[in-house]
């Protein structure tokens, strides 16, 4: 009888398990989860690990440019079927003009290395017409190599792009800002002799065949020969260009967060030499966040018209920045990592106004495996979606659409998450004695273009998926029905 | 005997999903004979408290011991790369913002952990010199890092300190939190 017991109790155990188990994990060949998006078209991006994406409209076409991380433990160099032969990830070049019908033009390999430590993670394009003392024939695609490099290359044609030119010697690197109609070009790096892995190098790429270095820039504490703490590290900036004279930078991944609002006049123009007063010059607020949260996107929306003060006699229209958090460890190993608007309309007092999680249990995306919290937003400020809607990736739980019209207010008013594939690539955590993996979509990066559509990619090798809205989301930006 | 055993598969069921469900306080710590544990001393940071010990007695007597696992690290390949990586990550900053480094780092291992050792001079005004170790480790993409600090010699704390990491007790707690236990 004692045997019988045991085995009831098994029994309940095993079928608690399994039944909770079914509804947290994503299987091959179930559709994907949908609200208000819809699938137009995919490419695998010969189940590359995915970075950021920048689409270009380049003459009459639409050119999607993909940076990757390195390769994996188990294939380091996927091998690339247009040409057959093992390569370390580097940069996919993917004409979407029909974006129902993606065509794979080119890989451009990148640094050998796994994960982190190869790859060419980040991408920006701009028009040799727009830039300066570009050639005007000339399409430029500035983009990472690995953690040593950053490479300009002419994709004037995407199929065959030509290096123009190097800026190398690096400790790291990461996500840029290039202003196309002026070229000044605000490189992540590490520096040899900087105390962090990432600072800015400040460069003028108007004539991108001749780089002109204008400045190093960072916290006080990072620069060299300084002694003491080491203030959290640069993910990123965005700058307004000339007209906006802002740089808003972000530092901290998933701890630590800053926002920084710098001058850019006096950022490009000031004293350079990296003293603590020469970095503190250009520099007119910070906003600390908590320990607990990372920069890794800081997304100007300046001058947004906010209905709900629409009869108040002052502060009618804000300043808003939207700061993305990126999560890292899997299965919820760490504080949720979300995203947060703060209000900089008072540049020297800006404060956090509001904030925007996908709930958990909604997909029960702890359990799910791999990563489960925000990395980054879409960075286009075209006009279809700006100060309207946000795209936000969310790892495990796929794209998520915001509403931010109210950004003190922000809703969440679609979302959508691909389907794995055999291409997906396990997740692991430590257990006892070893390893426990699951396989799970991993949304890395968005990206929107002028048409409207929405472009998400994966960090497991899963691949490029295009979006567009449905239903009650499309009025959110005043697209028309489809 | 049937009631028995539908009590024990309930019983099973709710401590699986977690009703009724505790948590066994943990044993004392049984330190070395030199390092006796104290309570974490600093405030709430972006990463989980670690364990705190004093030296008592020998070579590092009255020197303090910070240690803790620091969960999710970008370099999962290179590991800890340089002294500018053990002044940003090991710790020291808690003891005090300003402190400046002696001498270049040296590569250390602690157990099948690899990665730098520094030793600092602490900016602390109340009359006496302060030295303080940096040790940073890397296992895959996470860290584990230790800070201690003391007025007496700084190579006789370096030692103590690393002699105590190197412990069955200590290898054991740091796989564990490492682990995320």
């Amino acid at each position: 009888m004692f045997r019988c017991v045991l085995t009831a109790a098994a029994l309940v155990l095993f079928a608690g398990s399994t039944s909770v188990h079914a509804q947290k994990q994503q299987t091959i060949g179930a559709p994907p989860e949908a609200s208000n998006m819809k699938l137009v078209g995919t490419n695998d991006l010969q189940a590359r690990s995915a970075y950021q994406p920048t689409i270009h409209h380049q003459g009459d076409r639409w050119i999607a440019y993909i940076g990757h991380h390195g390769g994996t433990d188990d294939v380091p160099m996927p091998v690339n079927p247009l040409t057959g032969k093992a390569e370390p990830n580097g940069t996919s070049i993917v004409d979407v003009t029909d974006p129902a019908h993606p065509k794979y033009l080119r890989h451009l390999p990148g640094q050998e290395g796994k994960y982190e430590s190869g790859g060419a993670q980040m991408v920006r394009v701009c028009d040799g017409k727009t830039l300066p003392k570009g050639d005007p024939n000339a399409v430029y695609m500035l983009r990472t190599f690995g953690s040593e490099a950053h490479e300009i290359w002419n994709v004037a044609d995407p199929a065959n792009p030509a290096l123009i030119t190097r800026i190398g010697g690096l400790k790291d690197t990461h996500k840029s800002w290039w202003e196309c109609d002026t070229g000044i070009a605000y490189l992540v790096s590490g520096a040899p002799d900087w105390r962090t892995r990432r600072m800015t190098q400040i460069y003028d790429l108007s004539d991108p065949a001749h780089p002109q270095k204008i400045r190093d820039f960072g916290l006080p504490g990072q620069e060299p020969g300084s002694t003491g703490a080491v203030p959290t590290e640069l993910h990123g900036p965005i700058s307004t260009g000339p007209n906006g004279n802002r740089v808003y930078f972000g530092y901290g991944t998933n701890k630590g967060g800053i926002l920084q609002i710098v001058d850019r006049e006096k950022l490009l123009t000031g004293p350079k030499e990296p003293t603590p007063d020469n970095l503190r010059f250009p520099e007119i607020a910070r906003l600390p966040m908590s320990a607990f949260n990372g920069a890794h996107t800081t997304f100007p929306m300046l001058d947004m018209p906010v209905a709900e003060f629409g009869e108040d006699k002052d502060g009618k229209t804000r300043d808003i920045v939207m700061i993305v958090d990126e999560a890292i460890l899997n299965e919820c190993g760490e504080a949720r990592q979300m995203v947060w608007f703060a209000d900089v309309t008072t540049e020297t007092r800006p404060m956090m106004i509001s904030s925007y999680t996908v709930p958990e249990a909604s997909g029960q995306f702890c359990q799910r495996g791999g990563r489960f919290g925000s990395h980054s937003s879409n960075e286009s400020m075209a006009p279809v979606y700006y100060k309207k809607m946000a795209f936000i990736a969310f790892f495990n739980a796929g794209v998520r659409a915001l509403d931010i019209r109210d950004p003190y207010h922000p809703k969440e008013v679609g979302y959508f998450i691909p389907a794995i594939t055999n291409a997906t690539d396990k997740r692991c955590i430590p257990v006892e004695g070893g390893e426990r993996c699951k396989v799970a979509i991993q949304t890395n990066n968005v990206e929107t273009d002028e048409r409207g559509y929405i472009y998400i990619v994966d960090r497991a090798n899963t691949g490029l998926h295009i979006l567009e809205l449905t239903g009650p989301a499309r009025a959110v930006a005043g697209l028309p029905k489809n | 005997m049937r009631r028995a055993a539908i009590i024990a598969a309930a019983v099973i069921a709710l401590g699986a999903s977690g009703v009724g469900a505790y948590q066994l306080a943990p044993e004392p710590a049984a330190t070395s004979a030199h390092w006796r544990e104290l309570a974490w001393p600093f405030p709430r940071d972006g990463w989980p408290a670690g364990r705190a010990f004093r030296c008592e007695g020998g070579a590092c007597d009255g020197a303090e011991l910070y240690v803790r696992a620091k969960r999710g690290f970008c370099n999962c390949d290179s590991g800890v790369a340089d002294d500018d990586e053990v002044d940003r990550v090991a710790d020291v900053d808690l003891i005090t913002p300003r402190f400046t480094p002696v001498a270049p780092g040296e590569v250390v291992h602690v157990g099948e952990m690899r990665g730098r050792v520094r030793r600092y001079d602490l900016a602390i005004h109340d009359g006496a010199s302060h030295a303080a170790v940096g040790v940073a480790l890397s296992r895959r993409c996470d860290l584990f890092v230790a800070a201690a600090q003391g007025r007496g010699d700084a190579s006789a704390m370096q030692h103590a300190a690393l002699a105590f990491l190197e412990t069955q007790e200590m290898t054991a707690w740091v796989v564990a939190a490492l682990d995320g236990k």
